[in-house]
């Protein structure tokens, strides 16, 4: 083996393209393999006025034409831009004087490029699953979920080991795909606690952009869409205001925003529930720094990056226990946990951070101790190094080396 | 001579012409002395095959069975071409001379080849998008005269059966003419220059390695 280890990392999203909870986790691997001295090439999608090269924090940042002709459909689109991904990651991995010692892929919107690569240069393919098209519709139910689903499963076959962020995922994964628990690895997903440390917010200044003084400010921050569970919150607003004083700010866009919108507007409290849309980072980090509560209602949740989050913001979380959420959460230690799907729940574990304060104090002080101990960046890619040598040690053996 | 041909149909596989067509050629190729392996579609359904003497055959199957249209099923088949020629490539001790590749259909998987492994490719038109599908610009087809576009702009030399084809390809594609060959379609005269245009292309790139 060579002295020093080389990946290609394939993902469809890496910053400024922050799609959802992929990019960031991209973004704070990569840069901690680099420490554990590891050489990282990104290879993802193009973004507007984005370089189509760079290197970030010793990280080699590649952006490839994501095939920008009008496709007939979401899916067939991934299907095309791995097709230029594939060939321009074929390209560079020839052109660099560095040896590619393995691909790892991220979820199966680079499915195609990742196992067509592996086979091109007969070097190993790890893969991690942060979602699965099963658990995102709840089933499958149409020849584009079944199709996704197959190309998941042939991704999570054709990969050498498989990733996963949380132990429920792991079981889920096993479950969907029907593979052998000595392919599954859990590794947790990280969260930078450093973002919300240099924040100097004029607190009372910033928070009356959004709230009046008396108002409590709840956080929603995620995709409009069914599996994040935002119509659940939706639904507990009225339940909320009707024992405490608050206002409801929705960061984040997706299909459901209309229809959302409808809901809010014949309950008559557009006054109380702002939707912001996407909202560019340095708000984002001062918003959950100052959320008296930030929810997280998901009905299907692989990770919780959102959860971690809110805990190095040092925000009181309330989460629905469900997926990794659960294990994330320990209930009135770090958090709050509460029924999935149930807006009298959530209803009630957020009044009661927003009414007790010093419950609320501890929840925020030991999920910031737990975020420190266990989902610190460093010591997650130091295990994925540790990962990527235990494949090569196993690949060194194999008729392919 | 050792030559990878791609085509989606191969008998007992017959769609169109085509697969008649590459199968007499790759027969003829096969007497010229050269070593031809055909990477083609595993269809099940058409049942039991009798291999042509002198030729390999390596039938691959889609991974993924449940497809919303013929895209995904072509680009998704794409990755198993791309294994199959890999292998053919590494178990030759990388003594793979060119990729001869019949219409777009594994387009993809030619070029991914020609930038990971330096193997060039020829593209072998048999019919186009635009002609099939007639001022169809639904993004659908705009896709595969995408696909098409990629074939003309990195093939090492494009094959045609006419000059009315090559005329097609340079006002459509604008492909330079100078990289294009046109094949008799005199069954006496095709295997000769097919080997023509082989030669040229594996020759020009022994220069380039």
């Amino acid at each position: 083996m060579k002295d020093k280890l080389s990946v290609m990392m394939l993902s469809w999203e890496y910053p400024p393209r922050v799609i959802g909870g992929i990019s960031p986790h991209i973004y704070f691997l990569s840069k901690n393999l680099v420490k554990q001295d590891v050489n990282v090439y990104v290879i993802t999608c193009d973004f507007p006025g984005a370089p189509a090269h760079e290197v970030i924090d010793g990280v080699e940042v590649y952006r490839v034409d994501s095939y920008q002709n009008p496709s007939p459909d979401f899916a067939t689109w991934v299907y095309l831009m791995n097709m230029n991904m594939q060939k321009e990651t074929a390209a560079l991995a020839r052109k660099i004087a560095d040896k590619i010692d393995v691909f790892h892929a991220h979820d199966w919107l680079v499915a195609n490029a990742g196992i067509g690569l592996k086979h091109v240069f007969r070097k190993p393919l790890l893969v991690t699953m942060h979602s699965t098209e099963m658990g995102r519709r709840d089933g499958l139910h149409n020849t584009t979920e079944r199709m996704i689903h197959e190309t998941e499963a042939w991704l999570t076959y054709e990969a050498w080991k498989v990733i996963c962020c949380s132990d429920y995922m792991i079981s889920h994964v096993k479950y969907a795909f029907g593979l052998p628990t000595d392919k599954l690895v859990m590794v947790p997903n990280g969260v930078n606690t450093h973002s919300y440390e240099n924040i100097n917010v004029d607190y009372e200044s910033f928070r009356s952009k959004f709230a009046l003084p008396e108002e409590k400010i709840v956080l929603f921050v995620g995709r409009l869409v069914y599996e994040k569970g935002i119509h659940v919150l939706i639904n507990a607003v009225p339940k909320i205001l009707s024992k405490v004083n608050a206002k409801f700010i929705i960061v984040g866009s997706g299909y459901m925003k209309e229809q959302l919108l409808n809901i809010v507007r014949s309950m008559g409290l557009e006054h109380k529930v702002l939707f912001e849309g996407f909202m560019e980072e340095a708000t984002l980090l001062q918003l959950q720094k100052s959320a008296d509560v930030s929810v997280v209602p998901s009905l299907f949740e692989p990770f919780g990056i959102v959860a971690l989050e809110a805990m190095a913001a040092q925000s009181p979380v309330v989460a629905s226990d469900t997926g990794g959420l659960s294990e994330i959460i320990e209930h009135d230690v770090t958090g709050v946990k509460v029924y999935p799907n149930n807006p009298d729940s959530l209803a009630w574990g957020i009044t009661k951070v927003l009414l007790d304060e010093s419950y609320a104090k501890n929840l925020r002080e030991n999920a910031y101790k737990r975020v420190l101990e266990k989902y610190d960046w460093e010591k997650i890619a130091l295990q994925t190094k540790h990962i990527y040598e235990g494949v090569l040690g196993e690949y060194s053996k194999s008729f392919w080396a | 001579m050792r030559a990878i041909i791609f085509s989606w149909e191969y008998p007992p596989r017959v769609v169109g012409q085509l697969s008649g067509y590459v199968s007499a050629l790759s027969t003829q190729l096969a007497n010229k002395k050269v070593d031809v392996n055909v990477v083609t579609y595993d269809d099940s359904a058409t049942g039991q095959t009798q291999e042509p003497s002198g030729v390999k055959t390596f039938r691959v199957a889609n991974p993924v069975r449940n497809h919303i249209g013929v895209l995904t099923w072509v680009l998704t088949l794409n990755q198993e071409v791309e294994r199959a020629a890999a292998n053919i490539y590494y178990e030759t001790n990388k003594q793979v001379d060119l990729i001869d590749v019949f219409d777009w259909h594994f387009i993809p998987a030619a070029v991914t080849i020609k930038n990971g492994l330096g193997i060039p490719f020829i593209y072998s038109v048999e019919s186009l998008e635009d002609h099939r599908s007639p001022n169809a610009n639904a993004s659908y087809n705009m896709a595969i005269k995408s696909i098409e576009w990629l074939g003309f702009y990195e093939a090492a030399r494009i094959a045609v059966k006419s000059e009315w084809m090559k005329e097609e390809v340079t006002r459509i594609y604008k492909a330079p003419k100078e990289k294009i060959a046109v094949i008799s379609s005199d069954p006496s005269l095709t295997v000769k220059d097919v080997l023509k245009s082989y030669s040229k292309v594996a020759e020009a790139n022994k220069h380039e390695r």
